[in-house]
């Protein structure tokens, strides 16, 4: 085995990987403490606004977290599956991290300072410091350096086995990359173009449905960048987990390109009850979200079908008792395993979200917000929990311990247990109306407000909880760090011998690239030219 | 007629090995039980929360 550890590489993936627990730790202290403040249980102290923790809470979670994990993991791949990154992806690789960390420290100096809070969606017309807008593209532009590092590594392994499939781990690797190029250019464009300009006072106004539409554009494959590295643990690392096999390569790939293609054309779904954008569009749309379910229940397929394929070689009988075969004690295995499972309600979420009427129902509710908490906060959370239980004693030379799993098993349960409770309060408060993003109030002792607080304590309580998972998970990495020496593998999975070779078109990127660029100037040309002519713009606001 | 039954029983035996040693061939019974599940999951979520919208509307 190649010893990873030491190297300029695993120190990159670590770096990455550290920076972005300390993220989640902080985000982590701002999700508690407006759960607490939400339930009406606490106040805060010395002129802290609910706002500003709550701007915390999402840039630190859904952005800071998810991007260095998601880059840090991906290079550790990248180097199992095409070999050591080459000098100059190393050098970029590292420049990338600089600015993305550069990036994450000014922002939160800004949301610190009160000069920020402006949520994580950062909505125009409230207007932020410029230099939150500069910390956004800091970010940004350091996250474009992983891109190149790992689509020129990608290209290079390409270059140097002519005529093969490339490596299932790396083709997903840049596919997530290309993904997020794709999506960034909408937050690029928005705050390059409109915020910064708007922000130092260079103009007076900002066109606001322009900016929520370009917000949008990003917003919605952002959750794919969150999804697609999740599904490259389910697809190519848990099998090798439970002993098994990749169900298919070519179902993988395919579901991977049909998540490329259908995850960016659609952002105006989050769009569905905005003034200014024709229902035609906004209906072309719809149906392009709906076609996003097809690759999902052809991974829903692939991960039952792995898991049955391999209890029914272990000897299961029945028509589900490949269930018991599963190795439920291994907390890099359960973590993933457990998310899986919430994925089913999440997803079930994201199609009533989507569905033009329902969304009537449930916009701008709790409901949405126990959406994501399930999709990103569980079902992408815990499966890099899973993946942090081998990857750092991979990265350091460290071994995985069974004390390490104890603690894991507890974090997962942990977990599991405190978003389940907090998303079903949020599900369930939601669709009694009770609006997301709003601190404490009673609405003058509104009697149906009244009755939303039962469930707005239950979500501060399960915050409580949260918050203990993350004690214990920081503990975790601290004795990760410190575990005896020793070598652990980053487990890639075979293909199952008996599945079909997989077709050479499926490993060429241009004809998707075209056909996804094809559908997202069908998808948006309209719809800009109709915001482009709406109306003169509005000035800037704070309103915290 | 009989070595020709033992020809065919060996044959399936020989398959059946094949099957074990590469656990796809298994009919996946239970996968396609827990996607239609999974899919019942979806729809019943779906009309419930329609209902709700035609009921408040």
């Amino acid at each position: 085995m190649i010893q990873v550890h030491k190297t300029t590489d695993s120190k990159l993936s670590l770096s990455h990987i550290l920076v972005a627990y300390a993220a989640l730790t902080i985000g982590g202290i701002c999700g508690m403490l407006q759960g607490l403040v939400r339930g009406g249980v606490i106040e805060l102290p010395y002129g802290i606004g609910y706002y500003q923790v709550l701007t915390a809470h999402g840039v630190l979670m859904a952005l800071v977290f998810t991007t260095f994990f998601i880059i840090g993991f991906l290079y550790a791949g990248m180097v199992r599956t095409t070999g050591p990154l080459l000098p100059t992806v190393n050098k970029i690789a590292w420049v990338g991290f600089l600015m993305m960390t550069v990036g994450t420290v000014l922002g939160v100096i800004m949301v610190l300072l009160n000069k920020a809070t402006v949520l994580y969606t950062f909505y125009a017309p409230m207007k932020a410091s410029p230099w939150f807008y500069v910390a956004l593209v800091l970010i940004v532009v350091g996250s474009w350096c992983a891109l190149v590092a790992i689509v020129s590594q990608f290209r290079y392994w390409k270059r140097t086995h002519k005529g093969k499939i490339s490596p299932l781990f790396a083709f997903m690797a840049a596919s997530t990359m290309i993904l997020w190029f794709i999506a960034t250019l909408g937050v690029a464009a928005t705050v390059l173009l409109q915020f910064i300009p708007w922000s130092f006072g260079w103009v007076d106004t900002i066109n606001v449905m322009i900016s929520r539409t370009l917000f949008w554009y990003f917003g919605h494959p952002l959750v794919y960048f969150w999804l697609l590295p999740t599904y490259v643990v389910w697809y190519v690392i848990l099998p090798k987990m439970i002993g098994g096999k990749i169900f298919s390569d070519s179902m993988a790939r395919l579901a991977f390109i049909l998540f490329l293609i259908f995850s960016v054309p659609v952002g105006l779904h989050h769009q569905l009850m905005e003034p200014g954008i024709s229902p035609t569009w906004k209906y072309i749309q719809v149906v392009l979200t709906f076609l996003v379910v097809v690759p999902s229940l052809m991974t829903a397929f692939a991960m039952f079908a792995t898991f049955e394929s391999y209890g029914r070689s272990k000897g299961a009988k029945g028509l589900f008792g490949w269930i018991r075969m599963l190795p439920y004690g291994d907390v890099r295995f359960l973590a993933p395993f457990v998310g899986m499972l919430l994925f089913i309600p999440a997803g079930a979420g994201g199609i009533i979200n989507a569905s033009n009427q329902m969304n009537a129902v449930v916009h701008n509710t709790l409901f949405v917000t126990g959406h994501f908490h399930l999709t990103v906060a569980t079902t992408v959370a815990l499966t890099f929990f899973g993946v942090t239980y081998w990857l750092i004693p991979h990265l350091t030379g460290r071994t995985f311990t069974k004390k390490l799993n104890r603690m894991g098993i507890w974090v997962t349960i942990i977990w599991a247990i405190g978003m389940v409770i907090m998303s079903a309060a949020m599900h369930i408060v939601g669709l009694f109306g009770a609006p997301r993003r709003t601190a404490y109030t009673t609405y003058n002792d509104h009697p149906v407000a009244l009755e939303w607080l039962t469930y707005e304590r239950v979500m501060a309580i399960s915050g409580v909880l949260l918050f203990i998972a993350i004690i214990l998970l920081v503990i975790s990495i601290v004795m990760m760090l410190r575990a005896p020496k020793g070598e652990e593998e980053f487990p890639i999975a075979e293909v199952n011998a008996a599945a079909g070779q997989t077709p050479a078109v499926l490993d060429k990127w241009w004809i998707w690239i075209i056909i996804l660029a094809v559908l997202i100037v069908f998808a948006y040309t309209m719809p800009f030219i109709d915001l482009i002519n709406s109306g003169p713009g509005s000035k800037g606001w704070v309103t915290w | 007629m009989d070595a020709r039954r033992d020809q065919m029983e060996s044959k399936r035996r020989e398959n059946g090995n094949n099957q074990q040693e590469h656990g796809q061939d298994e009919p996946l019974k239970g996968t396609f039980a827990s996607v239609l599940m999974l899919g019942a999951f979806i729809a019943v979520s779906w009309i419930g929360v329609f209902l709700l919208f035609l009921n408040r509307s």
